[in-house]
């Protein structure tokens, strides 16, 4: 069997891909932990390893070894099985990710289309998991990530469709392609594109319940959302599948809408994906060490009040940008 | 061959799932079970080649549908810890029926030469579809919209308690 067999190809790709995204995210942990140390001045973790190198290493081991608790009262099946479908369904997402040029698992004819209804299908797990704890807490938490995710779906299809106006097509490899030499999508057309994107990536940071947009996990009011009741490695497959969805979000806006692969004096390619896909992920970083959440109801009020308008208004100008060029 | 064992997984996987639907007794157990038919049938129509009409499927109906059901769930209990129990009676009715349909939709599948004789070629990708829809069908489509939004605007009026 060659490496054009689909079949090849798709788990060879597959499993580099997943095994390199899930690298980067062992180590984003570490970053961020050094990240917000300095941003608060203190040094971070240090002493596993030089400058504290081994710390993801070291945390996956304490998490192996952490007792196994299901709780007594809680839906087994359904309590053991949400973290694994967590990372499952933010993995499958990678399928249709470019990573270099003809880098890319399936570069499906609805790549995008895909990409947004695996990372909807995410709604299910964090649910399945509030609910079968069978704790307070677990349930507002799941409930409130329902909410927020199926609300901010909305402007986050509306602000896809963009590039996907643009460029004339579904195709993520299209999309990349339409970018080519240096015409990238948040700075041309000038206006609809650049808001496209902040609201693409906003509305994305909601998605995956990141700062400020994670009341579904607020500490003070619901001690740890729908992971209160996990232990040992099923907390860590829901902490896994959250920097994950992150990663891949920041990977998803660095090809729709700033070029993807292409860059100046590129060879590969490859290392522009990773540095466009790195600086946002990064901003999120930055982000979430610099700004507070926002309450309930001022989360509704920029989903509904703010987004969704955009969202719409950002669709008619590019398709009037697209029939009048 | 490849292709068989594909169609063979997910027809099974469908069957189980959609059995369990009915079969089981814990409400948020059927609803789980129904978003796995869904899926299912969704990648069944990734097996078909129609990839726009499995994205749309778990898009709207795993993504919006079930996650309302789930809400109607969460929103209607009373008392944390309460199992919701339902049981279908009366099997053996269920169960003709169930054949009767089946019956009915092979036959009026194989009676007609157009949709027997059907290939997987012949069916429109996902451009001709929206050529189709936001060409041809543009008016049915928009009036399609403008009901469901009428829709919403009266659920939204019947479930208000006070006029403002």
């Amino acid at each position: 069997m060659s490496f054009e067999n689909p079949w090849v190809h798709g788990i060879v790709l597959g499993m580099i891909i997943a095994n390199v995204a899930l690298g980067i995210t062992g180590y984003s942990i570490w970053f961020e932990r050094k990240f917000a140390g300095r941003m608060q001045n203190r040094p971070g973790p240090t002493e596993v390893g030089p400058w504290g190198l081994l710390q993801p290493i070291a945390d996956v081991l304490k998490l192996l070894q952490k007792e196994d608790i299901v709780p007594r009262s809680a839906d087994k099946a359904l309590f053991n099985l949400a973290p694994p479908l967590t990372v499952f369904a933010v993995i499958g997402t990678m399928a249709v990710l470019p990573v270099a040029p003809g880098w890319i698992i399936a570069d499906l004819e609805i790549g995008v289309l895909f990409a947004l209804a695996m990372a909807s299908l995410l709604v299910f797990p964090v649910w399945m998991a509030g609910w079968a704890s069978n704790n307070k807490y677990a349930l507002l938490g799941g409930m409130r990530s329902a909410a927020q995710s199926i609300s901010y779906e909305i402007p986050l299809l509306l602000s896809a469709t963009v590039p996907i106006i643009l460029a004339d097509s579904f195709r993520i490899g299209d999309i990349v392609e339409a970018q080519l030499g240096g015409n990238l999508f948040a700075f041309w057309p000038p206006g609809p594109g650049a808001l496209a994107f902040i609201l693409f990536f906003l509305c994305s940071l909601a998605e995956s319940n990141r700062i400020p947009f994670d009341i579904p996990e607020a500490e003070s009011e619901l001690v740890a959302g729908v992971t209160t009741e996990y232990t040992g490695m099923k907390f860590g497959l829901f902490y896994l599948a959250e920097y994950l969805h992150t990663l891949i979000i920041s990977a998803m806006a660095a090809a729709m809408f700033l070029g993807g692969c292409d860059g100046p004096g590129a060879n590969d390619g490859f290392i522009w994906m990773l540095i466009k896909t790195l600086v946002l992920f990064i901003s999120i970083f930055w982000i979430r060490w610099s700004y507070m959440r926002f309450r309930s109801d001022q989360l509704m009020a920029i989903c509904w009040k703010l987004f969704l308008p955009l969202g719409l208004f950002l669709v008619m100008a590019s398709a009037l940008w697209v029939h009048w060029t | 061959m490849m292709s068989w064992i594909a169609f063979t997984v997910i027809a099974g996987v469908i069957l189980t799932a959609a059995l369990q639907v009915v079969q089981s007794e814990d409400l948020v157990r059927t609803v789980f079970w129904l978003a796995l038919t869904l899926i299912g049938t969704a990648s069944l129509f990734v097996h078909l080649d129609a990839e726009f009409l499995a994205a749309v499927q778990v898009l709207l109906y795993t993504g919006g549908v079930i996650t309302l059901m789930l809400f109607g769930i969460m929103l209607t209990r009373r008392g944390a810890g309460v199992r919701i129990e339902h049981g279908s009676k009366d099997k053996p009715k269920a169960l003709a029926c169930g054949i009767a349909l089946f019956g009915a939709i092979v036959y009026s599948i194989y009676s007609d030469k157009q949709t027997a004789n059907a290939q997987i070629s012949d069916m429109a990708g996902t451009e001709e579809l929206g050529q189709l829809v936001l060409g041809d069908l543009v008016l049915p489509f928009e009036l399609l919209s403008l009901l469901l939004l009428a829709a919403m605007v009266g659920a939204i009026a019947l479930a208000r308690k006070v006029d403002p």
